[in-house]
């Protein structure tokens, strides 16, 4: 019996800790933000590498979902001759759903890892500690401009992968697929509302905000070494996938 | 006599490792403070224990007056504005070149105007014997070269107590005698308490106003340089005499 309950107790136990622990350090973060000195250059460094140097991935991601989407659905629609619906259905699942959940993850993969690994580093040479030492709070000047570049930029780079998830899908069905242009741009613009794009976001509002508290997080937990330090990256970079995964499904069915 | 920092039965664990087994110690106010013990000892361990980087798992640490086991995290950073630390492996911002580590602490706790760090960052590098080196960046330094700009960085806010963490080892005879000279110097000329761990027992005896030897978590022997050459502890004495055969354990 005891064996049992800690084998489902311990897991818990520790999910339980990690989040508390993470609400907390996002609590003491936000508390932080308006706290003097603000620190522009630092926000502005982590707005240019989280968001402008992600930007070409975001492309990429963005029109090449969009445009495998268009191939899949039009297999769908076509057979009870819906073809121009393939626009509405691109554009929705791009700005609901597609372009916050994989900017997210691309985010994720490309710099939340870095910032767990720069973090990390820092943890385990003691630079962590040297700002300590110096009387410079760490989550202030670590985690702050880290954290609000995240929600800030997030959103932005949504943008650009439904721009682009929208224009893939166009150019796939009108130049490959033969869909009669006027048609598919019509139903899109009327099944397309405002409120779809405004989900998708609030979502990536949220997940900027995890990708970056995550990856922090991870970081500052480090332990142990160049070892400890590539163990964290991997795990925040899953963690981060995870949480973008499990946070996709509450607030969906929140807006729903 | 006055005391900067005082720390009542010192307990620090490591999971079921145990390092501190109850230190008892006084800092001097004004005086230089050598630590010395072999290697793993933990020596480095109470350095961070002083300035609050790390709690005792029991035990209490008084600087200044003030028990910092026991202050929030918002005092604590408030408290170490008292420090300067030399970390033992000096522990560089490896994102900024070596001008803007020295300039860190000034930037972030002074309102001086650029001319004026820039004048005392090169003032603290030319103490450590460094020129023309504000633009590197720390991976492209010596291990000696980085240690001193860690030394010149830990000083440039001219603190109320310096805590050195084996400021000579790896440095040449020269450089050495010219960084114990500096620890020397900023103690006589602006009264800082010093607290230092040293592997070098020439310059601790030179140096030293007091001296704490500690092995196996405690305190062994605190005494001036005189006591530690006339003493027959044991400990002391196969430590002084590099030899392996005594008390101390070779693991
Ligand atoms: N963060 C930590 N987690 C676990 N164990 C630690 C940690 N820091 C130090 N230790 C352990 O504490 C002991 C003392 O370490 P410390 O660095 O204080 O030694 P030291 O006396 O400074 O040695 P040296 O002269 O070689 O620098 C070592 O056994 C070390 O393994
Ligand atoms: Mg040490």
């Amino acid at each position: 019996m005891e064996k049992v309950l800690s084998f489902f107790g311990r897991p818990l136990v520790n999910i339980v800790e990690v989040a508390g622990h993470m609400a907390l350090l996002f609590y003491s973060t936000i508390k932080l933000v308006f706290k003097k000195p603000f620190r522009t250059k630092l926000l502005l460094k982590q707005i240019e590498f989280i968001g402008a140097n992600s930007m070409s991935v975001i492309i990429l991601t963005g029109s090449f979902t969009g445009m495998v989407f268009a191939f899949q659905s039009y297999i769908g629609f076509h057979k009870f001759g819906a073809d121009q619906l393939v626009g509405t259905v691109v554009a929705l699942a791009m700005a609901r759903e597609l372009g916050p959940v994989l900017s997210a993850i691309m985010v994720a993969a490309r710099a939340g890892s870095a910032i767990t690994a720069e973090i990390g580093t820092m943890k385990v040479t003691e630079q962590v500690d040297a700002l300590n030492a110096m009387a410079v709070d760490p989550v202030h000047y670590l985690f702050v401009p880290r954290i609000l570049a995240g929600l800030i930029v997030m959103p932005m780079l949504n943008a650009v992968t439904v721009f682009f998830g929208i224009v893939g899908g166009y150019l796939v069905s009108i130049k490959v697929l033969g869909i009669n242009k006027t048609l598919y741009l019509d139903y899109m613009y009327t099944y397309i509302d405002f409120e779809d794009f405004a989900n998708g976001m609030i979502k990536s509002v949220v997940f900027g905000g995890v990708v970056t508290l995550v990856g922090c997080y991870k970081g500052f937990m480090t332990r142990g070494g160049a070892e400890g330090v590539g163990r964290a990256t991997t795990e925040s970079v899953v963690m981060a996938c995870v949480l973008i995964l499990i946070f996709d499904y509450i607030l969906t069915a929140f807006m729903f | 006599m006055e005391y900067a920092i005082e720390c009542f039965d010192l307990h620090k664990s490591f999971g079921t490792h145990k390092i501190h087994k109850g230190i008892d110690l006084k800092i001097v106010k004004g005086a230089i403070t050598y630590i010395i013990g072999p290697s793993g000892t933990g020596k480095s361990v109470l350095l961070k224990q002083l300035c609050g980087l790390m709690s005792p798992t029991k035990g209490k640490v008084i600087v200044n007056g003030q028990d910092i086991t026991v202050m929030k995290p918002e005092e604590l950073v408030n408290m170490r504005k008292t420090f300067g630390i030399l970390f033992q492996n000096a522990a560089l911002f490896d994102s900024m070149n070596v001008y803007e580590n020295v300039a860190f602490p000034l930037v972030e706790h002074t309102k001086l105007p650029k001319n004026k760090i820039d004048a005392i960052v090169a003032e603290k590098l030319r103490l450590v014997g460094l020129s023309n080196i504000e633009e590197k960046m720390p991976s492209e330094l010596s291990g000696g070269m980085r240690k001193r700009v860690g030394l010149a960085r830990a000083i440039a806010l001219e603190p109320e107590i310096m805590l050195y963490d084996e400021p000579t080892t790896g440095l040449d005879p020269i450089m050495c005698d010219v960084v114990d000279n500096l620890i020397n110097d900023t103690q006589k000329q602006l009264g800082i308490t010093s607290i230092v761990i040293s592997h070098d027992i020439e310059s601790t005896l030179k140096i030293a106003d007091y001296i704490a030897m500690l092995y196996d978590g405690k305190v062994v022997l605190y005494g001036t340089a005189e006591d530690f050459k006339t003493t027959d502890n044991p400990y002391v004495k196969q430590f002084f005499s590099a030899s392996k055969e005594g008390p101390i354990k070779i693991m």
